[in-house]
């Protein structure tokens, strides 16, 4: 059963369909008129029956509170819960629940786990309404937000003229001894830039490249990228292989000597409401992620510092307002990465870095 | 069971496969265990060592000497408890951080010191931070047995010409071996299983341990089974250390210093040394949690830690991260909640602990022993392989996502402190006080409560303070058998070191030690606990 569902849900995601349009398009004139309206007032009738939602996060507490007191607050009749965890026990959360069929949560918001527990089975395929806005979208899980990464240095330790000029710059040897790098073969924030730069590259030759000039720089790795942001910003380190950008801005507003290398593209992944497939309260569930899609929705995120998804949407972790106009972001779409990043580690990344 | 049963299932996202032994046979061939494993035992018997030694240290000089100063003499070597490793791993990375660092920073400008003399991300490093978190376990395990020693036996020393340090190092501290033992023995299996200081200090530094395995194995493949078996490889490891402990521990009569003979405890005059050990117990305040402590309050006032703006303090106060903390959604539910659960929790499992190594020590129940492994295992495994199975035992109940769940995982999680801390006591206490009451007529409740129990008082009162402590706290094997909606544990406080917000953090733990020096010391006038007899 749970195989069946699963080839089912990977034929469904054969071609995760990335539209990328950045560079401020102005969402008025070419957008499509907004669909929410007509599905959430359908959504909300029966998501009102089914009077409660329950939903697992990655998130901060402070952010799902927040967020869920402003659903409510729009939906009033729909009682919230949440659970808040890291994606590794969300992960094993949820396909346990599913195989003992548990309908305790009804959606999953977080980055990296979703697309594994999609390749487990336990996510219901839902295509959003709002596709037609959204910056990166996915078929199967509504993209209610964005994971930004950057190229970021500590200004104190780095003078402009001196800041590396992209991010296959950052293995030049000046570099050496001063970069905080992330551990390439944990799926963490690096290892998902290299799935990025793999996809984009299809240059096997310069990927081999980049990654054996990581290496090279013989610099600790860390597993912790919080852990390893606060030593950049302390002065240990002078350049930070990546962080991510509501983290830089929140920083920089503390006053932090942090700032982004500019000229290095962001690469974006994917945050999603995904919904669970044995959810009590399907309906809530899409309502919830409908919602979090709309401008309202999208403005609650922004309130707490979360990246929006909604193309054109101006906030101070858009990628039009922290970078140069006409700036590309780099989207993640690699599947095998997204579904079972260990798998893809071991044939691209592992024979460069431990070879 | 069921999580061992795991590791012999292949497939991921526990989607079973097959029932074989694959995944023991690509631990075994995993080249890159054996160096992990050298430098797991490396850095958790060192740990172990220096705290467990350092807290027989201070127990005994609480207990026996002259130390002066004892009313501030016996709180010091309390009061480190309270500081989650976490919070020291962070303070002393913010000290001994190479370039970044506090102290090389100050050598750096005061001596034009250049050379990076300190360096957080080393073995030494490791070992120093964790084993200064070990020693108030080894402390609230040897305080009781020297408080509780059958003085004849010094005595004997004396008058056969024995001086002071002399009596301590031939008499004193081997019959207190079998608690150093159990107490080392649970503090190696804390190194063995503990992630925090491996990731925050050992892994920029190159060092990689076991559990990094068990943990990639989870996070990285999403596969509990492999993840179990490398779990069994610690298994086998404390299994050994169990072993270890238990063969030298077999004649337990030799190590008991409570007899029918006599009852008082004798403070040794150690002369001049009793200077030396006011400043041994003062030094270990200061490293233990004044220093880091006071690191702490610093950055959680600063708007972002660098060596300039910590200097600069106290000009440039903010107090944006304690309004953060306090107004976090789940700050008082959470605390409430937690606090009314380890109250119980260190209740019913420090009870449970000492009627078991009763029945292990005192009793003919056959397969003693075994009981006493199996009661240990629990520390085997990493606290969200443990999780998992527990998970998995409850799912099919209705007690999953229930109060009661999240008790008896926690009750899982903590009976091994409290198994070791009753056997290593129990030891100490001669049969001879047992079977004058069995003589009598007693029966076995009128034995335990009436006789074991009250000898038990100090022993008691410290696991119920330590497994309090750690409940209260406890985030990692709870996250599982939380229920949606239901707050437990100091989540506003915990939840910004999970993110990496350093001064949230730090401004949230100071918040947290003092609601728990408030509560221990109100616990303490109120219920009148003592850590002596």
């Amino acid at each position: 059963m749970v195989q069946r569902t699963s080839r089912r849900l990977a034929l469904a995601t054969i071609v995760l369909s990335v539209v990328l349009s950045f560079g401020g398009a102005a969402l008025g004139a070419s957008a499509p008129s907004d669909p929410f309206s007509k599905v959430s007032s359908e959504l909300y009738a029966k998501a009102k029956q089914e009077g409660e939602l329950v939903v697992y996060s990655v998130w901060d507490v402070e952010h799902i509170v927040a967020i869920l007191g402003a659903f409510s607050k729009r939906y009033p009749g729909i009682k919230t819960n949440y659970w808040q965890g890291r994606n590794p026990e969300i992960v094993t959360r949820v396909v346990t629940e599913f195989q003992a069929g548990r309908a305790s949560v009804d959606a999953i918001l977080s980055d990296n786990a979703p697309p594994v527990i999609r390749a487990a089975g336990a996510i219901a395929p839902y295509e959003t309404v709002q596709k037609d806005f959204l910056l990166l979208h996915d078929p199967t899980m509504p993209v209610v937000s964005l994971q930004i990464q950057a190229l970021v240095y500590n200004t104190k330790k780095l003078k402009p003229a001196d800041l590396p000029k992209g991010w296959e710059d950052v293995t030049n040897p000046k570099y050496k001894g001063n970069v905080a790098l992330d551990d390439p073969m944990r799926a963490g924030p690096l290892s998902t830039q290299l799935a990025a730069f793999k996809d984009l590259w299809k240059d096997d030759a310069r990927f081999a490249r980049f990654v054996r000039g990581l290496k090279a720089l013989g610099v600790p790795v860390h597993k912790s990228t919080s852990a390893m942001f606060r030593l950049l910003i302390s002065g240990e380190y002078a350049v930070g292989e990546p962080a991510l950008l509501h983290d830089v801005v929140e920083e920089k507003e503390k006053g932090s000597p942090i700032d982004l290398v500019k000229t290095a593209p962001p690469i974006v992944f994917p945050r999603y409401a995904g919904i669970y497939a044995k959810a009590a309260h399907p309906n809530a569930a899409r309502l919830l992620a409908e919602w979090l899609i709309s401008k309202e929705g999208q403005a609650t995120l922004d309130s707490v510092g979360r990246e929006a998804s909604r193309k054109g949407f101006q906030s101070k972790t858009s990628i039009e307002h922290a970078y140069p106009k006409g700036t590309k972001a780099i989207a993640v779409n690699d599947k095998t990465f997204l579904e079972d990043p260990k798998k893809w580690l071991d044939t691209n990344v592992k024979p460069l870095w431990e070879g | 069971m069921i999580v061992l049963f795991r590791s012999f299932t292949t497939g991921r996202l526990g989607a079973v496969v097959a029932f074989n032994a694959q995944n023991y046979i690509r631990v075994f061939t995993d080249p890159e265990i054996l160096p992990m494993i050298n430098n797991s035992i490396l850095y958790a018997a060192g740990s172990a060592a220096l705290g467990t030694g350092l807290g027989a240290m201070l127990a005994w000089i609480v207990a026996r000497t002259n130390t002066p100063g004892r009313a501030l003499v016996e709180l010091m070597p309390l009061y480190p408890i309270l500081m989650p490793p976490i919070m020291k791993n962070i303070a002393w990375i913010l000290l001994l951080a190479p370039k970044s660092g506090i102290l090389n920073g100050f050598l750096r400008e005061n001596f034009g010191i250049q050379q990076l003399v300190f360096n957080a991300f080393t073995l030494p490093a490791m070992i120093w931070v964790f084993g200064l978190a070990c020693v108030p376990l080894g402390y609230l395990f040897l305080l009781p047995v020297f408080l509780s020693f059958d003085p004849s036996l010094e005595e004997s020393a004396y008058i056969s010409g024995s001086k002071p340090m002399g009596t301590m190092l031939r008499i004193t501290f081997p019959l207190a071996f079998p608690a150093f033992l159990s107490a080392f023995v649970l503090n190696f299996l804390r190194g063995l299983r503990s992630f925090e200081t491996p990731v925050l200090q050992g892994s920029p530094g190159g060092i990689n341990v076991f559990v990094a395995k068990v943990y990639d194995s989870m996070s990285v493949e999403y596969n509990p089974g492999l993840a179990t078996a490398y779990s069994a490889v610690l298994i086998v490891l404390s299994v050994l250390a169990l072993l270890f402990y238990v063969r030298a521990t077999r004649f337990s009569e030799r190590y008991a210093t409570i007899t029918g003979k006599g009852y008082r405890v004798k403070i040794i005059d150690i002369g001049k040394w009793k200077y030396a050990a006011f400043l041994a117990v003062f030094t270990y305040f200061l490293v233990g949690i004044a220093i880091p402590f006071v690191v702490l309050i610093v950055v959680s006032l600063i708007p972002y830690y660098d060596y300039d703006t910590f200097m600069t303090f106290p000009a440039n106060i903010v107090l944006s991260n304690y309004r953060r903390v306090i107004h976090h959604p789940s700050f008082v539910s959470g605390l409430y909640n937690s606090l009314i659960l380890s109250v119980i929790i260190a209740v019913v499992t420090v009870l449970s602990g000492i009627i078991m190594a009763f029945t292990i020590y005192r009793t003919k129940v056959y397969g003693g022993k075994v009981f006493e492994f199996i009661g240990t295992m629990p520390l085997a495994f990493p606290p969200l392989v443990l999780s998992l199975g527990l998970v998995i035992a409850v799912i099919g109940t209705p007690l999953y996502n229930t109060l009661w769940a999240l008790g008896l995982g926690l009750f899982i999680a903590y009976f091994p402190y409290a198994l070791r801390n009753a056997s290593g006591a129990i030891v100490n206490i001669h049969k001879e006080l047992d079977e004058a009451a069995w003589v009598h007529g007693a029966r076995w409740r009128h034995v335990f409560f009436q006789v074991t129990l009250p000898l038990l008082k100090p022993t008691v009162a410290g696991a119920l303070f330590y497994i309090f402590i750690e409940a209260i706290r406890n985030i990692d094997v709870a996250v599982l058998l939380v229920a949606p909606g239901n707050e437990y544990g100091p989540v506003t406080l915990f939840e910004y070191f999970r993110v990496g917000q350093w001064a949230e953090a730090a401004a949230g733990g100071v918040i947290y030690l003092i609601i728990l020096i408030l509560s221990v010391s109100i616990a303490k006038f109120v219920f009148k606990i003592k850590f002596s007899l």
